[in-house]
């Protein structure tokens, strides 16, 4: 089943996600095509339970979905636009037409955003509540804003309240999957990179020093893919099952390994990297944003080692068996 | 390239042993003293490892037939996960049950399965691996141990060093030249069973940083063997050495080695109170320990289906020990504020963790050398 949604997912990006296209897109160019494709697709209602009229899969199946996203630094809130839509169904709303972009709270009216991808809407959590927002009535605070986050601003009174908590964990597991999908491309681009450079005569892959870089890369890059599945195992009470103990580990772990990917496939690419016609500045300009959104490392870790030591559980494996297993406790029993 | 690992779980009748496991844990470690227990799958106590035997708990994974249980490695790696969360003291047995064993089982003749899976199962049998020689480290196709037939069996000459529990096993299984010479490389090497007390074995313990004696240099001296001293084929030693390091790469015992250390301090965490930067890295170590398990359970379903994941294995191990020197390293940042007063067996246990930590990445096939396993199956070389 997931093989197969990846594969329409990739034949989906490859044809309308091309980098010419993602560029135009981050540039401030229109993004109607592409998300006419992507909503047509039917993947945005995939978490939306059947009996309203969605997909009815879960986390675990749509990953692939995400980490296609990911590896193809889709500009679009492809994510977001399903958590929103599961959210609101959730509270009894009828979710609104377009994309809609998770936010992080940043003040009075104040929503923090992943730059260079734009939405319809924005959902903004206010604590157990969340804003609805029109893009289009948002003023963009430029002075705020820099390449990691937009910010945007409404006059007050705008948009509608909705009782939808639990929004901040299920952004951070968005960005853990197409961070983790991100990483994927990275690696296999880094690998083909070193194989076609010649340096002295060889390429540079026959340097042992680079073959070392690569295989702490390569450690990294499988180390994300498995925290996003640990991630996307639904047995928490947020958004279709996701459990917020999961997605702090993930997001942390992610989190420390974007830094080191980043950091190698940079070294291995040499000034070609540095360049805007390359690639692969997409992909680590995506995963500089991803680690930001949503609480980094040090937020995560520490929400996650007083969840530790608040509970029952003395021993860490204990604790890892009983909320941080490959399937749900229930499972096991 | 590799694949992606995908999840993979313990099969519920595998997780169904660990109560067992833990109740018998819980009556029997708690009186050994952190420190101790910190040396994890190096602390040597034979009667402890008789004690499990008389549970059925030693070589879960042979058959019935020759006195195991018959089970598949997931229960064996229910059991490793608790003795090495808990400390518990397992060095005695642990290689014959989890390579020696194996290897006897899968290369051996029936008469070989028969003399030694029992009482391997029984306690009755440790073993130790004798690779390493004085001037055969990462580059193991060196080996200079020749044995060479004689009358009906074999004679052995040369040296093993780094030997783990040499001097308190009763049988070595010896990687050795049986034709050709050293330039031959992985040709003409193959794996014979060594009897310790056979005349002729010259066992010396080294004395390691920390004090303890775990390891030794074991010199041969015209020992003789008989015939069925050999396992498998002759000339086959390269081949089945490789198939018995990918088992050992990827399980508990590249993730939990600071586990002792991990707990204790948390525990400590939990009586005098943790202060903001302590909880922060308390979550994280608490987040890699998940992923790596969630990793290694992922390899060793491999196995169980029966493919080979080299690769994986060796990124895992990697990764695995890396992890457990991270623990001792950002714990004594930590306790490092001036005015704290950690207690003695913390910081005993911090300090031989410490100590051993580098270890963690030579034994088993160096970091290096791990890495350059991957790189070559990424297609770099
Ligand atoms: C606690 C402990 C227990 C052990 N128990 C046993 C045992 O029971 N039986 C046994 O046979 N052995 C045992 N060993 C030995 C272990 O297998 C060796 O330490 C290991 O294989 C490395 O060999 P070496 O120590 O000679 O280091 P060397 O091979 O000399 O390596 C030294 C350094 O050079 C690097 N290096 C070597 N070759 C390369 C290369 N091609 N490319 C890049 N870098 C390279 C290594 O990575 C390392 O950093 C044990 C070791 C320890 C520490």
């Amino acid at each position: 089943m997931d093989g197969l949604l990846f594969r329409s997912a990739e034949e989906l990006f490859t044809r309308h996600a091309t980098p010419e296209a993602v560029r135009a897109i981050r540039a401030g160019g229109p993004a109607s095509a592409l998300w006419g494709e992507i909503e047509a697709s039917g993947f945005l209602e995939a978490l939306v339970p059947e009996e309203a009229g969605g997909a009815g899969i879960g986390p675990p199946e749509i990953l692939p979905v995400l980490l296609a996203a990911g590896r193809f630094a889709l500009p679009l809130p492809i994510a977001e636009t399903m958590l929103a839509r599961a959210a609101l169904v959730a509270t009894g709303e009828t979710p609104p037409e377009g994309a809609i972009a998770l936010a992080e709270p940043a003040g009075e009216h104040m929503a923090r955003l992943a730059p260079g991808q734009p939405a319809d809407w924005v959902l903004l959590p206010q604590g157990e509540t969340a804003l609805l927002l029109p893009w289009d009535k948002a003023e963009p605070d430029t002075d705020a804003s820099s390449a990691l986050a937009d910010l945007l601003r409404w006059p007050a009174g705008t948009g509608r309240s909705l009782a939808c908590p639990d929004l901040l964990a299920a952004g951070a597991w968005a960005e853990v999957a197409i961070m983790a999908g991100a990483m994927e491309r990275i690696l296999e681009d880094t690998v083909r990179h070193a194989r076609d450079r010649q340096q002295f005569g060889r390429p540079i892959a026959a340097f042992q020093a680079i073959q070392q870089q690569i295989s702490v890369l390569t450690e990294d890059v499988f180390a994300s893919r498995m925290a996003a599945q640990l991630a996307s195992v639904p047995d928490g009470k947020g958004i279709a099952g996701l459990n917020p103990t999961r997605i702090a580990t993930a997001k942390l772990r992610v989190g420390e390994a974007a830094v080191r990917v980043c950091a190698i496939a940079h070294a291995v690419h040499g000034a070609m990297g540095i360049t805007e016609e390359l690639d692969l500045h997409l992909l680590t300009a995506r995963l500089q944003v991803g680690r930001m959104r949503f609480g980094g490392e040090a937020h995560w870790a520490h929400w996650l080692g007083r969840q530790f030591l608040a509970g029952d559980l003395t021993e860490t494996l204990a604790f890892v068996r009983a909320h941080l297993g490959p399937v749900a406790p229930e499972a096991t029993a | 390239m590799i694949g992606a690992l995908p999840l993979a779980a313990i099969p519920p009748e595998d997780e169904a042993l660990r109560p067992e496991i833990r109740d018998f844990l819980r009556e029997t470690v708690p009186v050994i003293p952190p420190e101790r227990r910190a040396r994890s799958w190096m602390g040597f106590d034979a009667d402890f490892s008789r004690k499990l035997a008389e549970r059925g708990w030693l070589g879960l994974t042979f058959p019935k037939e020759y006195g195991g249980a018959g089970r598949g490695p997931f229960a064996r790696y229910v059991l490793a996960e608790e003795l090495l969360a808990s400390g518990a003291p397992v060095s005695a047995h642990w290689i014959a049950d989890r390579q020696s064993g194996p290897l006897i089982h899968r290369f051996g003749t029936e008469e070989q399965r028969r003399f030694y899976l029992p009482r391997i199962c029984r306690a009755e049998a440790f073993f130790c691996i004798g690779m390493s020689e004085p001037n055969t480290g990462s580059d193991l196709a060196s080996v200079t141990t020749r044995a060479v037939r004689d009358r009906d069996g074999w004679r052995l000459n040369g040296a093993k060093i780094w030997t783990t529990n040499a001097h308190r096993s009763h049988y070595m299984i010896a990687l050795v030249r049986t034709s050709g010479t050293p330039q031959d490389r992985h040709k003409g090497l193959s794996q014979v069973i060594v009897d310790l007390k056979a005349p002729g074995v010259r066992i010396s313990p080294i004395r390691d940083l920390a004090g303890d004696a775990h390891f030794s240099e074991v010199v041969f001296e015209d020992v003789v063997l008989p015939a069925d001293a050999l396992i498998g084929e002759e000339s086959s030693g390269w081949m089945q050495v490789n198939a018995e390091l990918a088992f050992e790469r990827s399980g508990p015992e590249r993730v939990l080695s600071s586990a002792v250390l991990l707990d204790t301090w948390a525990q400590w965490l939990r009586e005098a109170g943790a202060h903001q930067a302590a909880e922060t890295l308390l979550g994280r170590l608490i987040a890699h320990l998940a992923v790596l398990r969630a990793m290694s359970i992922a390899v060793t379903s491999r196995l169980v289906e029966g493919e080979s994941p080299v690769v994986e294995a060796a990124l895992v191990k990697d990764l695995g020990t890396e992890f457990e020197q991270l623990i001792p390293t950002v714990i004594a940042d930590i306790l490092a504020s001036p005015g704290q007063v950690a207690p003695g067996p913390l910081m005993r246990t911090l300090a031989y963790t410490t100590a051993m930590a580098p270890s963690f990445s030579l034994r088993g096939g160096t970091r290096e050398i791990l890495r350059g396993m991957i790189a070559r199956g990424m297609g770099l070389r």
